[in-house]
């Protein structure tokens, strides 16, 4: 699905005569290719008073991927990546001092940058003025996102107290929102409340051998999701409705991953499944609920067939098939688990009562799955997407569909791949200490899609 | 190879003898004898000749020596009719390798009936190996057994092949001649028995263009197998299909044996193009195909020997 | 060694089968058994492997698909190193991929091919007349002008007109429909009977669609998700409005409609065949082996037997090699080239006195229980893409075997053009 609006404004006369016109104009997004610099430019460390420890801690990391890190605003340069650490805050005094620095380097970003701050989390600040400092960064942050042009985004990570900044999902995470992976993920906070988790052995194949199911991988975002973790080394088990089936052909052939056509709604589904990750693989280690359907209606106007199919497949099935999984002692030693929500499960959306229900479900499963899979070892996370580019949201009307994709901080849809790229993150070993978190790829849009 | 060198002992010579032996230095032109067979035949119709004496065949007997076949011409026969094209001669194409003699010899002067008209009744065929590729073969062609029928008077053309003085083929077409009499006798009509179409085991379509497809390989250009006008002119309502041509399909159809008598009735003719019902039996050693649309039409029997 | 190897049934993928002219129109051959491939290697993850051999063919083929199998290997997710062949056995094309296959294995000489085959009536080749080559070949060897001059005046506008692939059998000039006519009406097979067995085999097929058993045996093609000829909703009211279509020359009544006799089809289907212990270390399901084989022949040009009952004679052949009767089968699958078709080869093992003067033995070979009969439909429902139906019969056959249990034996029949026929024995392992 391509943007038209976006190519044009981007090229030649036309970028030209949108600059005249004030027209928005979006920016082309950074987005990962294999061997490019992790950011775009040098990275600055800033830090709050208290934070220095911490902050020297995460340069010498980053130092040792072999990026130019730099503790002091100086120099004219043009940034790659701003991480501002505020783990010291005691009150909200405390924010100035590097809020302003920050200011100081804003004009100075390069294309693509980014701002990562790192904190943390309010509710367990049991002081007053500490956990107003701390929450704070949240509004700052989010307000930031929002100034930030030419593909830069703003996010934060929120560290849990007793994890260490340097803690492998802390580092995993940071280097996730510095990377292009995470071109259309903004204004967002992400909890880290565990130690759990390592670095992957071979960095460019995180998921190297782990066996990975991903449902409605016939196209979309499903099938972006099914090669980004072929490409990080994992074996693939699609899954998609029958009459789905082509598509999922070609996706499995492409990926070396096998296909499985199952309607995960029938009765059986569950245990078809668990049949079939017994005998042809043993385990898994890897479950993406990503199918889901979409039966807009104004409540108003709901049939029963619109509601129930739209439940029982974003998240009945989903519900069924983790609890199969798990009885059946078929999720290997660190399981990850990550599902599909919505920010209409969020915002809510107009005409999609069924859709957000089901999707806003999702969002409780997560949370109260979260125990029952750190018994098991392992963790379970929904990705949020927003406008995505996909053949679902070719069919939203064009005017609505261009407003859509317009309504957020970088002024764009996302592609299938963005939210892909979160999945395998949350998916990767090195995201243990990150559970029961809904992560949104929405480019800080608060409208459902 | 020289064809001259078999004359002497060519089987037709111990057979009939009763009459003088002319030995053609070449084949026959087809298209020439026909046309003389066309001019001799509006001849006898001018002149009415109608009685044919008893006597009448003076023992004529036509030699030719040393045959050869085209290879190509050979392959476009046995795809016409059906034929695997192998080095082995269908039998039905030694037959049209003899019928220039054949040909030749009903329209010399001396031969009483007219070429042009003459319905084709019966043919039979003894073959005791069949003819290979490459092989010359002497060629030897007398008529006989002039009898009264009950539509006219019918001839034996008698064909006899040989290889290098060894007999290897003998075929016997009964032709009619419809409207002459027999030193003035007529026969009575033969009693047939009433026949019943049975199941059949096939179909053959047979095309428009079928009777100038098979003049085309045989040389067999006779007008109402090839021009509609004509065939009208013999009170057929379009061309016909060459008796020879569904004989040889037939044979083909029964698998051709290496030795054999193949024998063929034309029971009516079958106009082109049309889609005839066929079925393919035994009865006891032989086999046998008889071919019918509205009337029965084809009766052969193939019967293997030793 | 060569005695421990079992050639097993993996698994199999076919397209939905269309009716000739609708949703395969405009695609060909290779598209299809290219597409029928994708998604057998898709469904056991076989992307970018070597196999032993690929073998698949077609019925109605164009000249420039003489090497239709290795060229679908080529356009497929297999690895190019693959090799693959092109079989033909007229409708018992897929049969015979499966034995050749199958016996490869058992000697060693593979671990794992595929078995297949694709038909397109759709994509049937067009020739030109018998006239118009000779001519065009005679223009071609021409060396001077006036001999090219020559070998074009031959030709005639009649020549031109194209001339569409004829299905009857080239020595008798009868169709398939009317020489299975004349069977009809040698065996008395009653119009309502052959409607009861095309009933049935649209019922079946509908429930096992609905029940989801073709999920892992079918991959949709151009949008179409099931085989287009089934009508779940048919009944013998509508089966019996039918006009009959073959027969209406025979002074028996015509009793064959299109209804009880299979429309002309497109589509293709593949069978993953592996010695026992390969599919074994890869964690690939072993449905059913592939006991044995055998093919028939009759002679039906001289009205001998009818063109389709081949395996009529093959089956107790091959029961008797391995000491078996037809009781010893949880499941038998006859090919419904026509619903007279499967009727007529009960009644002829069910004949006395058929089975003692042609098959020479002492009674009956036996009856087969309709409910052990095409338990999951056939051809009347499916459709019948030549070279195709094979494959579909024994991938079905094989799943069906595996839920029944280990020892399970399953009887396959599918009768050919040209009288002949191959037959089989799967076994659940």
């Amino acid at each position: 699905m391509s943007d038209t609006y976006l190519e044009l404004v981007n090229s030649g006369f036309t970028a030209e005569l949108a600059k005249r016109l004030g027209l928005p104009r979006p920016a082309r997004l950074r987005r990962f290719r294999a061997g490019d610099q992790l950011v775009p430019g040098p990275v600055l460390v800033l830090a709050d008073g208290a934070a220095g420890a911490d902050a020297d801690a995460l340069a010498a990391t980053l130092l040792d991927r072999d990026l130019d890190v730099r503790r002091r605003p100086d120099g004219d340069h043009r940034w790659g990546a701003v991480v501002v650490v505020l783990t010291g805050v005691t009150g909200p005094a405390d924010l100035s001092g590097p809020a302003l620095d920050l200011a100081g380097v804003l004009k100075k970003l390069a294309h693509g940058a980014r701002v990562v701050t790192v904190s943390r989390a309010a509710a367990e600040a049991t002081d007053p003025a500490a956990a107003a400092a701390r929450q704070g960064v949240d509004g700052l942050l989010r307000s930031l996102a929002k100034e930030l042009r030419g593909g830069a985004t703003g996010n934060g990570l929120v560290l849990a107290d007793g994890t260490a900044v340097t803690s492998p999902s802390a580092l995993g995470a940071l280097e996730f929102l510095l990377s292009a992976k995470s071109a259309f993920v903004d204004g967002q906070l992400l909890t880290v409340q565990g130690t759990g988790g390592h670095p992957p052995a071979d960095p460019d194949r995180p998921l190297d051998g782990q066996v990975a199911l991903v449902t409605g991988a016939a196209r979309g975002i499903g099938a972006a999701i099914a090669r980004t973790l072929a490409r990080d080394g994992a074996r693939l088990l699609l899954v998609d409705v029958p009459a789905a089936g082509d598509g999922l052909a070609a996706v499995a052939n492409e990926t070396r991953g096998t296909a499985l056509q199952l309607d995960l709604t029938s009765p059986d589904a569950p245990q078809r499944l668990v049949e079939h990750v017994r005998s042809r693989f043993g385990h898994l280690d890897v479950v993406v609920h990503n199918a889901g359907i979409t039966r807009d209606k104004l409540l108003a106007n709901m049939t029963p067939d619109r509601w129930d199919s739209v439940l029982a497949v974003n998240v009945i099935a989903p519900l069924r098939v983790t609890e199969a999984l798990l009885d059946a002692g078929v999720l290997g030693e660190a399981p990850r688990v990550v599902c599909l929500a919505s920010t209409s499960g969020i915002a809510g959306n107009r005409g999609q009562t069924n859709y957000a229900a089901s999707k806003a479900g999702v969002i409780g499963m997560v949370r109260a799955q979260a125990p029952v899979l750190a018994s098991a070892g392992g963790t379970v996370n929904a990705v949020a997407p927003g406008f995505i580019e996909t053949e679902m949201t070719a069919r939203i009307p064009a005017l609505t569909r261009q407003v859509a994709r317009r309504l957020n901080s970088l002024q764009q849809g996302g592609l299938p791949t963005d939210v892909a790229e979160a999945i395998a993150f949350l998916a990767s070993p090195q995201a243990g200490g990150i559970s029961g978190q809904v992560l949104r790829v929405c480019g800080q849009n608060m409208v459902g899609a | 190879m020289s064809g001259a060198a078999h004359g002497a002992s060519h089987p037709g010579r111990a057979v009939h003898g009763d009459g003088p032996v002319i030995e053609l230095g070449s084949v026959p032109s087809l298209g020439a004898s026909q046309r003389r067979g066309l001019a001799g035949s509006a001849a006898a119709a001018a002149t009415r000749r109608r009685d044919v004496a008893a006597d009448a065949l003076d023992g004529t007997t036509l030699l030719a020596q040393g045959l050869t076949t085209d290879p190509d011409r050979l392959t476009a026969y046995q795809h016409l009719v059906g034929a695997p094209a192998q080095d082995r001669l269908p039998a039905g194409f030694v037959h049209v390798l003899a019928f220039p003699l054949a040909n030749a010899l009903m329209v010399r002067d001396g031969f009483p009936l007219p070429l042009l008209g003459l319905v084709h009744l019966a043919n039979e065929v003894t073959q005791q190996r069949p003819v290979v590729l490459g092989e010359e073969v002497d060629v030897a062609v007398h008529a006989e057994r002039l009898t009264a029928h009950h539509r006219g008077v019918s001839v034996d053309v008698v064909a006899e092949v040989g290889v290098a003085g060894e007999p290897v083929w003998r075929g016997v077409s009964t032709y009619l001649a419809k409207g002459y009499r027999l030193d003035g006798a007529t026969a009575d009509r033969a009693e047939r028995p009433e026949w019943h179409a049975p199941q059949p085991t096939g179909a053959w379509r047979l095309e428009a263009d079928l009777g100038r497809r098979y003049a085309a390989v045989s040389g067999d250009r006779n007008p109402i197998h090839t021009s509609t006008l004509a065939a009208k002119a013999f009170g057929f309502p379009r061309t016909i299909a060459h008796g020879m041509y569904t004989a040889a399909r037939a044979l083909a159809h029964l698998d051709e044996p290496d030795a054999f008598t193949w024998r063929a009735e034309f029971a009516a003719p079958i106009v082109l193009p049309s889609t005839v019902s066929v079925r393919a039996g035994t009865d006891g050693p032989a086999r046998v195909l008889d071919a019918w649309a509205k009337r029965h039409q084809l009766h052969v029997t193939v019967t293997p020997r030793g | 060694m060569a005695g421990s190897r079992r050639p097993v049934v993996v698994g199999g993928n076919r397209t939905p089968f269309a009716r000739a002219g609708g949703a395969y129109a405009h695609v060909s051959n290779l598209d299809l058994l290219t597409a029928a491939l994708d998604g057998l290697v898709a469904r056991f993850g076989l992307a970018g492997e070597r196999l032993g051999e690929v073998a698949a063919g077609a019925v109605l083929k164009h000249t420039r698909d003489f090497n239709l199998t290795r060229e679908a290997v080529l356009g497929s997710a297999l690895s190019n190193e693959t090799p693959a062949y092109d079989v033909q056995m007229a409708c018992a094309t897929g049969m015979e991929t499966i034995a050749s296959i199958a016996d490869k294995i058992r000697l060693g000489r593979l671990d794992v091919g595929v078995a297949g085959g694709v038909d397109s009536a759709s994509d049937a080749p067009i020739v030109v007349t018998e006239q118009l080559r000779a001519a065009l070949l005679d223009l071609n060897r021409a060396k001077t002008v006036q001999a090219k001059l020559a070998a074009v005046a031959k030709i005639r506008p009649s020549h031109l007109a194209p001339v569409a692939p004829d299905v009857a059998e080239p020595r008798t000039g009868l169709s398939m429909g009317e020489h299975q006519a004349l069977t009809t009406a040698a065996w008395g097979i009653s119009r309502e009977e052959q409607d009861e067995l095309a009933l049935a085999s649209h019922q079946r097929l509908a429930a096992a669609y609905d029940a989801g058993f073709f999920d892992d045996l079918v991959t949709p093609y151009r949008r179409l998700v099931r085989d287009a000829n089934l009508r779940p909703d048919t009944s013998m009211e509508k089966l019996g409005a039918l006009a009959p279509v073959f027969g209406k020359r025979l002074d028996t009544p015509a009793t064959m409609t299109a209804g009880n006799s299979t429309p002309l089809t497109d589509g293709a289907s593949t069978v993953l065949l592996a010695d026992q212990s390969w599919a074994a270390e890869r964690g690939l399901p072993a449905l059913a082996e592939v006991v044995d084989l055998e093919a028939g022949a009759v002679d039906f040009v001289h009205g001998k037997d009818g063109l389709l009952l081949a395996p009529v004679h093959a089956v107790p052949r091959l029961l008797a090699r391995h000491g078996m009767s037809l009781a010893d089968f949880e499941i038998v699958e006859i090919h419904e080239a026509f619903a007279a078709t499967v009727l007529a080869t009960l009644k002829a093992w069910e004949d006395p006195d058929f089975c003692r003067d042609r098959l020479g033995r002492d009674g009956p070979l036996g009856s087969i229980d309709r409910a052990r009969l095409n338990v999951h439909g056939s051809s009347l429902a499916a459709g019948h893409p030549f070279a195709a139906t094979g494959g579909r019969i024994v991938a079905t056959a094989a799943k069906e075997l595996a839920s029944r249990g280990s020892g399970a034996r399953g009887l396959v029949s599918v009768c050919a053009a040209g009288g002949q026929g191959v037959v089989a024995i799967l076994e659940a392992v």
